[in-house]
């Protein structure tokens, strides 16, 4: 793997040129540009704001600079691995003609994505200590480790459904089946919090549902987005027969500790996976 | 001694080949329920062992499924053999078929750094030589508009144009003269006498023998896999137009 990741390195170039290019097309006929890539997560967190307050009775003070925080980790996430998804399969006449480490497809699809998501966090400052003037907490520090892991996990992931994808083209569809389904087990719409409490409220041979929620690492990733990012918050909601309040709850820096090593793992074995096969795509007829 | 710049030695490719049109999750389900798998090993290579020195130019003739595609998939290092050795000497250059890592919406001048970053130059050797790539492609005034409103001459004229200037010490062309017009045709013509005069090393596939004729100083035919014959163009080319007119004959 070290001798994939330097001939990777001799082709820095080419990667940088490809996400350059994946950003530059990907706007290239639109007039308003990368603010496509602003306009729909507010717009989102504009309607989720209005509904889970209104109609679902969350009281919460600043409840969308929460779901920001969250949703746009989550759209990171969820846009990279889509435009991954079908990297490999896109450029597949490339790929047959010419070398160059195949992992620079994906890989750039990523990379452009993550320079999306820096771009979306400088706005979510902006909205955070303009707009609803919180306090930035010291433990803001921590934003770039949490980029790096999520990074990591996502180009693991990213690696293994590309080359999947060159030969089952099911996998592109089990991916966005999967990311929406995905999205109601993480939290964006709902705090862990409120996970914490269905545990307490089901019977004890259930007492595992906050562990296993977390374990999946991207649910912790995103947990943890929130809690270095905003203030600890009570939330309420106030239901049909009562109101619930949910205490907020610290940061659990073992979970936290296990979802970094997960993605760091997943990221190796996606590699290696990825560098197992890559020489059979150009063989596809 | 002279310089070897490709060296194959026992070079077999074999691909599975399975017997279904489409790879999918159904075919996958479908065929576990199936008696028997029907998975066939198609050997596109057998043995082969191939010098090619710097200097030569070498036309590669066969039918179509001789294994000449593969052949030159394995010395561009995009195919590795199932068994035997590779040995390239210098930078290869593939010459990529009509609007291959061409983005439409894209301008030509994105393209080409895109182009030329992929064929193994830096931006800056680009920049130094985008004047004279622009030129070579007769560009000038179109090279900021995208690439989707080029007529296929202008693509084919642009990417032909990065690739000779990526300095290949072998260049490698599958069927890519086919496309172009007259003019186009006679330029690369007058390119490849270029290459040759500069000692650079070529392999060329083609089916028209009239050009395999006018640049090769050599021969291979490739037949199932196998070398059916090597050696000076005249002779391997006569010996299959003979073949194949015996195959046509056999066949009506």
């Amino acid at each position: 793997m070290i001798a994939e990741l330097r001939e990777l390195y001799r082709y820095r170039e080419l990667l940088w040129t490809l996400v350059l290019r994946e950003l530059r097309v990907r706007y290239k006929n639109s007039y308003l540009g990368f603010f496509w890539s602003l306009i729909v997560p507010l717009v989102t967190v504009a309607v989720l704001t209005i509904v889970f307050k209104r109609v679902m009775g969350m009281v919460i003070p600043n409840y969308s600079a929460y779901v920001l925080a969250a949703y746009l980790p989550w759209m990171y996430f969820q846009t990279a691995l889509l435009d991954s998804s079908q990297s490999v399969l896109a450029q597949i006449q490339l790929v047959k003609k010419v070398y160059f480490p195949r992992e620079v497809l994906p890989l750039a699809a990523v990379l452009a994505n993550l320079i999306h998501f820096a771009l979306a966090l400088v706005v979510f400052f902006v909205y955070l200590l303009g707009y609803v003037r919180a306090p930035l907490l010291p433990s803001v520090v921590l934003l770039p480790v949490l980029v790096l892991f999520q990074t990591l996990l996502i180009a693991g992931i990213s690696l293994i459904i590309s080359c999947l994808n060159v030969f089952y083209e099911d996998t592109k569809y089990i991916v966005s089946i999967g990311l929406q389904l995905m999205f109601y087990l993480v939290p964006v719409i709902y705090f862990s919090e409120q996970v914490y409490h269905a545990q307490i409220a089901s019977p004890e041979w259930q007492r595992w549902i906050y562990l296993v929620y977390h374990l999946n690492p991207i649910a912790m990733l995103m947990t943890a987005y929130r809690k270095i990012l905003l203030p600890p918050i009570t939330v309420q909601q106030v239901g049909a027969v009562q109101k619930q309040t949910f205490a907020s709850l610290p940061m659990d820096w073992g979970l936290l500790a296990v979802a970094c090593v997960v993605s760091v793992a997943i990221f190796v074995l996606g590699y290696a996976f990825f560098n197992k096969r890559k020489w059979e795509f150009a063989e596809q007829p | 001694m002279k310089d070897a710049a490709i060296l194959l030695e026992h070079i077999s490719k074999s691909y599975r080949l399975s017997h279904q049109p489409y790879s999918s999750l159904k075919g996958i389900l479908l065929s576990m329920f199936r008696y028997r798998r029907r998975i066939e090993v198609h050997q596109a290579l057998n043995d082969v062992n191939l010098t090619i020195w710097r200097g030569e130019t070498v036309g590669l003739i066969g039918v179509n499924g001789s294994g000449k595609s593969t052949l030159l998939a394995i010395i561009a290092r995009v195919i590795r053999p199932t068994a035997g050795t590779v040995q390239v000497n210098g930078r290869v250059a593939p010459l990529l078929q009509l609007g291959v890592g061409f983005h439409p919406d894209l301008t030509g001048l994105e393209n080409v750094y895109f182009n030329g970053i992929i064929l193994g130059l830096t931006r800056q050797q680009i920049a130094e030589r985008l004047p004279s790539i622009v030129r070579f492609a007769e560009l000038e005034e179109f090279i900021d508009t995208p690439v989707r409103a080029y007529s296929s001459g202008m693509v084919l004229r642009l990417g032909f144009a990065v690739a000779v200037h990526t300095d290949p010490e072998i260049i490698l062309m599958d069927e890519v003269l086919a496309v172009g017009d007259e003019a186009f045709q006679h330029k690369c013509l007058r390119k490849i006498q270029d290459f040759q005069r500069e000692g650079r090393t070529i392999l060329l596939v083609s089916h028209d023998m009239n050009q395999v004729r006018q640049v090769a100083t050599r021969v291979v035919w490739l037949h199932q896999g196998h070398i059916m014959a090597d050696g000076a163009t005249k002779d391997v080319v006569a010996q299959y137009l003979e073949f194949t007119a015996q195959l046509e004959r056999q066949t009506l």
